[in-house]
């Protein structure tokens, strides 16, 4: 601090109030997220993740109960799927652009990514639940069921177009450009000399791109685990697709639950109800420590693997 | 095929600007061949070309025609002339998410040079004695390179570069990093490898080129100033500009 030059010191008081305010912000939400949770963890306990049950009451608010355990999986489920999905087409993407790509057309392309990386979810959302969610059911949906019935995740016969599994898949189309540019950027970072080298020993392509892509492994996984934290948290577009029901099965083919898409469903209807707004509450604060812990990791790993460039 | 490598008339620009002009030069099989200039007078191109490196370098235009091992490398695939090319690069370059071990192993594998765990073991020792590392990492080869010294690196990078078996080994200033003993000695290896290989050496040592050179080439600004058996560039050199390079004026 007092190295630093006078008018660099009013300058850094004139930030100060900005800082001040971001920061006071997050705290009071997360105050307030964490005052209004309060009351239904320490009503239902460990109960209200680990059960699932939705019983809301409007004349006997003794009666109401709330585990949003099918939400959860909900969660992890479609996220999963989804980035099982997203993932290839990522790095496939990557290696396209950078490897194929004339440089010309690769500003364009790589352009094209992050303007679908920015586009307002709820077109995805619209777009997924006319247009994408009935062709889905009838072309892949039911040929899958029709075919590998084995396989529990694809068991039950698709009734409705809304259900996890065009969840998932359009969490996969809204993620990807997204998982791409982290991992496009990993990639472009690698330094000349190592491409030499990979060369310089006479590798194909095919070759060269695997010593590539495993060199940037760390952030590949800070990809998918930052693309994990997004997908979690994304609330229209799901909510709009995914059916909304409490179930808790395995095929992917039923209706389903997440997080946020519970939280977007309910919170009109909550005032009715003496607990249901805490309950959503409680549901938040869950949500945000997902969140969190996914973004922090993968931050984490991305920044260390970065560090580890600069060394060698 | 008396020559490995044959230069006709060989110019590169990168951004427009003239790195090489029309460079004139054919290197004798079996042979070092050394070449010697003043920084920035365009050796790390020339070797860069000579095994298509230069293509990674956007904006980069190549004139002229090289034709290494009777082929022009142009119309060859780029990965089949490297297969039989190693190159030891000016700044030590081993890859950071692999072990000392892989490092060394991994162009033999891709390349068939070693087609079994046994065959790959002895590649890997055979070229970390070449290079005159064996010794000081024989008990650590799992652990990664950034654990070795800047020599050690330039060290790894040329078992590295053998463990391909090349025809053609193209050395950037290999020795820049590493201290008198182990010069001497990697020297020593360069003259063995002399009957597998050809070896084309950049190096800004005259006494290094005196040593073990049979050719040296002289570049200055771009231009190859002259050409020849090593004694002759050494002791009666045509132009006055490598005579002043030598006597250490430019
Ligand atoms: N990637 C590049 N982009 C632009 N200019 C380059 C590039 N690589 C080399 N040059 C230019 O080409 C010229 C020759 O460079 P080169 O690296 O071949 O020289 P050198 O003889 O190896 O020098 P040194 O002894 O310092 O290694 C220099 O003027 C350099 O600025
Ligand atoms: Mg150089």
């Amino acid at each position: 601090m007092t190295s630093i030059p006078r008018s660099d010191k009013l300058f850094f008081y004139a930030l100060l109030p900005f800082a001040g305010i971001v920061l006071s912000i997050f705290i009071l939400l997360l105050k307030i997220l964490v005052e209004n949770s309060l009351p239904i963890f320490i009503r239902e306990g460990l109960g209200f993740i680990t059960s699932n049950i939705w019983r809301p009451s409007e004349t006997n608010s003794r009666i109401e109960y709330y585990g949003i355990l099918s939400p959860i999986v909900g969660t992890f489920y479609t996220s999963l799927i989804a980035l099982i999905l997203a993932l290839p087409a990522s790095i496939a993407l990557t290696v396209f652009v950078n490897e194929y790509v004339p440089h010309r057309f690769k500003i364009l392309i790589v352009n094209l990514i992050e303007v679908m990386a920015g586009l307002p979810t709820v077109l995805y959302g619209l777009w997924g639940a006319f247009i994408f969610a009935p062709l889905l059911k009838d072309y892949v949906m039911v040929p899958l069921n029709n075919y590998f019935w084995f396989i529990p995740i694809f068991s039950c016969k698709p009734t409705t177009p809304s259900t996890m599994f065009t969840a998932s898949v359009i969490l996969a189309i809204m993620v990807t450009p997204f998982i791409t540019s982290v991992i496009r950027e990993a990639y472009e970072a690698i330094p000349l000399s190592y491409r030499e080298a990979a060369l310089g020993i006479g590798t194909t392509k095919y070759e060269y791109v695997k010593i590539m892509l495993t060199m940037i492994k760390p952030a590949i996984l800070a990809a998918v685990l930052l693309g994990f934290g997004r997908v979690a948290g994304e609330t229209i577009a799901v909510s709009m697709t995914i059916g909304n029901s409490f179930s808790l099965s395995m095929c992917l083919f039923e209706p389903g639950y997440t997080i946020s898409s519970l939280i977007a469903n309910q919170f009109g209807n909550a005032g009715f109800y003496h607990y249901m707004t805490y309950a959503l509450y409680g549901a938040g604060f869950i949500l945000l420590i997902i969140g969190l812990t996914l973004n922090s990791i993968g931050l984490y790993i991305l920044v260390r693997w970065r560090k580890s460039l600069e060394e060698t | 095929m008396k020559y490995i490598v044959d230069i006709k008339c060989l110019s590169v620009y990168i951004k427009g600007k003239k790195i090489l002009e029309c460079i004139d030069l054919k290197i004798p099989r079996n042979s070092i061949f050394t070449i010697m200039g003043p920084s920035g007078s365009g050796k790390s191109t020339l070797l860069r070309v000579i095994n298509r490196l230069i293509d990674l370098i956007p904006y980069a235009k190549v004139e002229g025609k090289v034709y290494v091992f009777g082929m022009n490398i142009y119309n060859v695939d780029p990965y089949i002339l490297r297969k039989q090319i190693g190159m030891v690069f000016q700044t030590p370059n081993p890859f950071p998410h692999l072990s000392i071990y892989d490092n060394v192993a991994l162009g033999a594998k891709l390349n068939g040079v070693a087609r079994n765990k046994d065959e790959l073991d002895k590649i890997v020792e055979w070229a970390l004695r070449k290079a005159m590392l064996w010794d000081e990492v024989k008990d650590r080869l799992r652990e990664p390179p950034s654990k070795l010294s800047g020599g050690q690196r330039q060290r790894l990078c040329l078992a590295r570069a053998l463990a391909i078996k090349p025809k053609l080994l193209l050395l950037d200033e290999p020795t820049a990093n590493i201290d008198p003993v182990n010069t001497r000695k990697i020297e020593e290896t360069l003259t063995s490898l002399k009957n597998e290989m050809t070896i084309v050496m950049v190096t800004h040592s005259p006494h290094q080129a005196a040593r073990i050179s049979d050719y040296i080439a002289f570049l200055y600004m771009g231009k190859l100033i002259e050409w020849g058996p090593s004694s002759q560039i050494l002791i009666r050199p045509r132009s006055k500009l490598t005579e002043k390079f030598l006597r250490g004026e430019i």
